[in-house]
């Protein structure tokens, strides 16, 4: 049992916006097998990844700001655009990816990930082409995944949450038991061992990447922590999932359904124990 | 008139006639042949031998048994739904996969010809053998 002793910690998810107030909590504490404390990532060894569906006029500038930020690849995966989004992108020094058949944002972004397991890359930045996450929130990511030894940042903008987003993610929280503050963010931050995980076929049949995609993370014993970050509002185009009402209907239920085929029971029982009632 | 048993085995000849001719013409993977033959065996067998459904029912202590196939029919049915929404799924999953690995290998192949050298065309175009 010794033996075992070194790969059973306790995982701890962070609250950054109590970080921010001077108070560090863990919200969680529950015994679980995971890999050891992720080192941390370098930009050089990552590679960004940008889901893009005609987002011609945007995508240029949103490649150019990241690779001055970071100074790491860029890889924009085409998703089936009707538009020049593939040649503005590679006009801008990015690796493109084309998919003959749109895949969605989450299929879009799998690829990606696939790519960058496939070259050896060490962590996957992933971020819309429409500009609304700002190159220079990308080495917050980096830091918080550093500071916390974290396996999966996300990168949230809690002032751009609508009423509507702030009482369906309360909804989201009680269900899955994580305790994150945006579930649908697309700025995130991938280790190798989450590249792993979602590079595999479990992930292939999930239709967004928020819900289905964090469960299958915190599933395979992953550290996933938030940062705050920026966000402008969207230039173009509009919300995938917040389009409108019967969109977002169908949406939750979707989760919802999805979020009970994944419940287990021995593991949800812990983790509601720890949540904070407040958050 | 008919007589039932006539109507009846009409109708289960003419279901288990159209299943083999369906099934026979080849368009059918392999399992899914199995299950129709088993399907167009069975519509033939109550069609033409209707007593069978009443011995089935005096054996499973059903009392109208003819509502015995109704019930056992929809629920292979059913079952037969969810296969093949379940079979939909993992064809699904394929295909995304297929596409994701289709576009890495594109983006793969154009950057090698990038690096090499451009090719060189021959010229004399007889000298180049079709290929196959």
């Amino acid at each position: 049992m010794t033996g075992l002793s070194f790969f059973i910690g306790e995982a701890r998810f962070v609250d950054t916006r109590a970080a921010a107030y001077g108070e560090c909590r863990p919200l969680l504490q529950y015994p679980i097998v995971f890999s050891p404390e992720p080192a941390p990532l370098k930009a050089s060894s990552c590679l960004a990844v940008m889901p893009a569906r005609d987002e011609a006029p945007t995508v240029g500038a949103v490649v150019e700001g990241v690779r001055r930020t970071l100074g790491c690849q860029v890889l924009v995966v085409d998703d089936a655009s009707s538009d020049d989004t593939a040649a503005a992108a590679r006009a801008a020094g990015a690796a493109v990816l084309t998919l003959p058949l749109g895949l969605g944002a989450w299929g879009a972004t799998q690829a990606g990930i696939r790519y960058a397991r496939r070259n050896g890359f060490q962590g996957v930045i992933t971020l819309d082409s429409d500009g609304q996450h700002l190159p220079d929130s990308l080495p917050l990511l980096l830091a918080a995944q550093a500071r916390d030894g974290a396996n999966v940042v996300i990168g949230t903008c809690v002032a751009r949450l609508s009423r509507a987003k702030r009482i369906a993610w309360r909804y989201l929280r009680l269900l899955t038991g994580l305790p994150l503050t945006d579930f649908t963010s697309g700025l995130r931050l991938y280790d190798a061992s989450a590249i792993e995980i979602l590079a595999g076929q479990e992930a292939s049949l999930l239709d967004y990447q928020d819900v289905g995609v964090l469960m299958l993370l915190s599933r395979g014993g992953l550290r996933i922590t938030e940062t705050p970050v920026t966000m402008l509002p969207r230039r173009a185009g509009h919300s995938r999932v917040f389009a409108s009402w019967p969109v977002v209907a169908k949406y939750m239920m979707h989760t919802t359904v999805l979020c009970i085929a994944q419940l287990d029971p021995a593991r949800r029982s812990t983790r509601t124990a720890g949540v904070d009632p407040t958050c | 008139m008919l007589t039932g048993q006539i109507t009846s085995a009409i109708i289960g000849i003419a279901l288990a006639g159209a299943i083999l001719f369906l099934v026979r013409r080849d368009h059918l993977h392999g399992p899914y042949a199995l299950w129709w033959f088993g399907v167009a065996a069975a519509t033939f067998a109550l069609g033409v031998f209707p007593a069978l459904i009443v011995w089935l029912g005096h054996l499973t202590g059903i009392v109208y048994a003819p509502v015995l196939p109704i019930v056992v029919g929809l629920s292979l049915v059913l079952i037969r739904m969810l296969k093949l929404d379940i079979d939909r799924s993992r064809q699904e999953r394929q295909i995304r996969r297929l596409t994701q690995k289709l576009a890495i290998l594109e983006q793969e192949l154009d950057r090698i010809g990038h690096a090499a050298s451009p090719p060189v065309l021959p010229r004399d175009s007889n000298a180049v053998q079709p290929p196959g």
